[in-house]
């Protein structure tokens, strides 16, 4: 008798009752919602078509696997879709027509309080919130299309908002038309990775409260304001794009109140700031791009501890500009194309210090309206002046190793035949630094 | 006015002067491509050097140019010939040889090297300054009777145009900062061509930045249809008012 229940409880451990694989067409019988009641944990469910229910809800682990073109319509009820089970798989499905209610937040896919939820694939149309995870550990969101409507962001809310979340990843998004694209709240230990967010009205990426997150090689696009990154710790940022972010108060990438962050090898390009640092302690920002920037860098003087190292600044209207006379970070080693020193003994660094931070810099940022002199020939001849004999701007605002080249790039550049051998020097600088001279001797002579 | 303008023009283009100022830009422009790396780079020089050279150039050779033509204008005036013509015909061919002499020696390595939006701005508004600043120089050739004094004023105008007005401006705003009259600085700035001519280059090239907290301004200004239509208006207006202003003195002059 003892053996047989032995026996009998092993083998209900070793052979459950097997996974069963449901299909559903939209509007058809069963209803998808009891469907999902009656359903036993394990199962799969296939949907075809359009299923105009209103509000799901999954309490038990299933695996919802949308067909090509399957929808889930919302009917502005709640939710479109509410996870509340661990393990829960969400594949391939549309969903639109959430609840819009700026009380309580509704979403095309909300999944709250779980573990392990996979949301892959899925397409949401126009939704209020689109995926919004709630209290969720270690869930996957990857190769989802989120998709508002051009000239409706004012009523949208964020397309893939995380609160209170530990170690979810979110990979291979798309998400456009939104408030902010991605935004993180309390969320620790996650990663994000090859996501692209375009023409957000606010931030493509927000983070707030979150530490111990990485994002890579993502693509942020003419959000309104960029890239924030607020209250965090030990945020790793590495190999995104952050282009034409425009605007009065638009950033690249704004970081405040961040420590021990990690910057490298992004690319910023065409944005009005690139990175704006405000009261950052111990950043790390390393061999970044920044190329045709209105500002590259803002770096207020509560930043310290920071250091600048390895950057390629190339073409942008200023460089470096800062809002006091403190500086407590390190900037060297970077490549600056307004360097106009030399380099004697060959060995690829600048012999003497390069000072980015230009009179005109400071002028705008006192007098942001004196943008209308930018690159005028009396502002030329000031902010040569100013390099030459630093008056205004900080001592400690230089690059005492500046690079001759970008980096990565060699010593001995291969250029195709029959073009000329790239030079280092600045003709018209140097023309103008002799004129400057030339004109300030009778100056000297006469006062000196 | 045809054959004044014709024998004009070929005079000019005999002129070394002329030669000189083509092959002058030609240099400057395709060396400063050629020695940067990044066009773009090379073109931000190249804007700085139209636009306090092409002034200096325009003004300068014009005035001379009419002085030593001086003889040979008395000599016009003698025949049944409207003064009128006379002086059409030789503003019209001076203007003609220096914007092709800058159209070579700019104008074509731009469109080499650089072609674009801001290459066109470039070529549009250098083109607009000579024209801005030969017509100066026509009225302070034909007011001033020195040679000496007349190429002293043009020095002297050129200085204030490309520096002294910046100057007084950003002195004018930078007392006046506690009270709002930073946007009464943008019409101010844009009554100086060559202020005007920089803006609009500088609101192709450094978009990114205008579109801040205060270029916004600017781009709204320029950028509009009526922005644009203004600063033809005032680019325009300084090319006819100091010619109107030689023909009338051209017209009483006693020669």
């Amino acid at each position: 008798m003892r053996t047989l229940l032995l026996l009998l409880v092993v083998l209900a451990i070793v052979a459950p009752a097997r996974a069963l694989t449901w299909m559903h067409r939209g509007g058809g019988d069963p209803t998808l919602k009891n469907l999902l009641l009656s359903a036993a944990p394990g199962d799969t469910i296939v949907i075809e078509g359009t299923v105009a229910e209103g509000a799901l809800v999954i309490e038990k682990r299933l695996t919802l696997w949308g067909r090509p073109g399957a929808v889930i319509d919302g009917l502005n009820e709640d939710d479109a879709l509410l996870v509340k089970a661990d393990s829960v798989e969400v594949r391939g499905l549309t969903f639109r027509n959430p609840r819009r209610s700026n009380l309580d937040d509704k979403a095309g896919l909300k999944v709250a309080n779980c573990t392990g939820a996979r949301i892959v694939g899925n397409h949401f149309d126009h939704c209020f919130f689109a995926i919004y995870l709630s209290g969720a550990k270690g869930a996957l969101v990857q190769g989802n299309t989120v998709q508002g409507r051009p000239g409706e962001e004012e009523s949208m809310a964020n397309g893939i908002h995380l609160w209170k979340c530990s170690a979810a990843r979110i990979l291979d998004n798309w998400v456009e038309y939104h408030r902010d694209g991605i935004y993180f709240e309390f969320v620790t230990g996650s990663t994000i990775e090859r996501n692209t967010t375009m023409h957000n009205l606010r931030y493509g990426l927000h983070f707030m409260f979150s530490n111990n997150d990485a994002y890579m090689d993502n693509h942020f696009e003419r959000n309104g304001a960029g890239v924030a990154v607020m209250f965090s710790k030990q945020i790793v940022m590495k190999r995104n794009h952050f282009l034409a972010n425009r605007g009065a108060s638009a950033y690249g990438l704004l970081l405040k109140e961040i420590n021990d962050g990690e910057i490298s090898d992004n690319e910023f390009v065409d944005n009005t700031t690139g990175i704006m640092v405000d009261g950052c302690n111990r950043l790390e920002v390393r061999s970044n791009t920044f190329r045709s920037n209105g500002w590259a860098l803002r770096l207020f003087a509560n930043a310290t501890g920071s250091s600048f190292r390895g950057n390629t600044f190339a073409g942008n209207t200023f460089d470096l500009s800062t809002n006091g006379s403190l500086m407590l970070n390190t900037v060297e080693g970077n490549y600056w194309d307004r360097y106009t020193g030399y380099d004697l003994d060959r060995d690829g660094t600048g012999d003497v210090p390069h000072r980015p931070l230009g009179f005109f810099t400071l002028l705008v940022e006192r007098q942001p309206y004196a943008m209308v002199f930018s690159r005028s020939l009396f502002v030329a001849l000031l902010d040569r002046a100013e390099r030459l004999l630093p008056s205004l701007t900080p001592e400690a605002m230089k690059d005492d190793r500046p690079r001759m080249r970008p980096p990565g790039t060699t010593a001995k550049v291969e250029k195709p035949a029959g073009t000329v051998m790239a030079r280092r020097s600045v003709p018209s600088s140097m023309l103008f630094a002799w004129l400057l001279l030339a004109c300030s001797m009778p100056y000297f002579a006469a006062h000196g | 006015m045809g054959k004044v303008f014709k024998y004009t023009l070929i005079d000019l283009a005999r002129n070394r002067f002329v030669l000189g100022y083509a092959l002058l830009m030609l240099a400057l422009s395709q060396g400063l491509f050629l020695l940067e790396d990044d066009p773009m780079k090379a073109m931000l020089s190249l804007v700085q050097v139209v636009l306090a050279l092409v002034p200096l150039i325009a003004l300068v050779f014009t005035v001379v140019y009419l002085y030593d033509i001086q003889e040979f204008t008395q000599l016009l005036a003698v025949q049944p010939i409207a003064r009128q013509s006379i002086l059409g015909g030789q503003l019209l061919a001076l203007a003609t040889a220096l914007l092709v002499a800058q159209g070579f020696g700019l104008g074509l390595p731009l469109l080499v090297h650089a072609p674009g939006p801001s290459a066109l701005m470039l070529s549009l508004s250098g083109s607009a300054l000579v024209l801005v600043f030969a017509a100066l120089g026509a009225l302070i050739a034909l007011r001033q009777r020195e040679k000496a004094r007349g190429v002293g004023m043009a020095l002297v105008l050129w200085l204030g145009f490309v520096l002294v007005y910046d100057a007084m401006l950003m002195w004018l705003m930078f007392t006046t900062s506690d009270y709002p009259v930073e946007p009464f600085v943008v019409p101010l700035a844009a009554l100086n061509p060559i202020d005007l001519a920089r803006i609009l280059v500088m609101l192709e090239i450094d978009l990114a930045a205008m579109m801040g907290y205060s270029g916004a301004v600017y781009k709204s200004f320029f950028g509009s249809a009526a922005g644009m239509a203004m600063a033809g208006a005032i680019l325009i207006s300084w090319v006819l008012m100091p010619t109107w202003g030689a023909f009338r003195v051209f017209r009483k002059k006693d020669l």
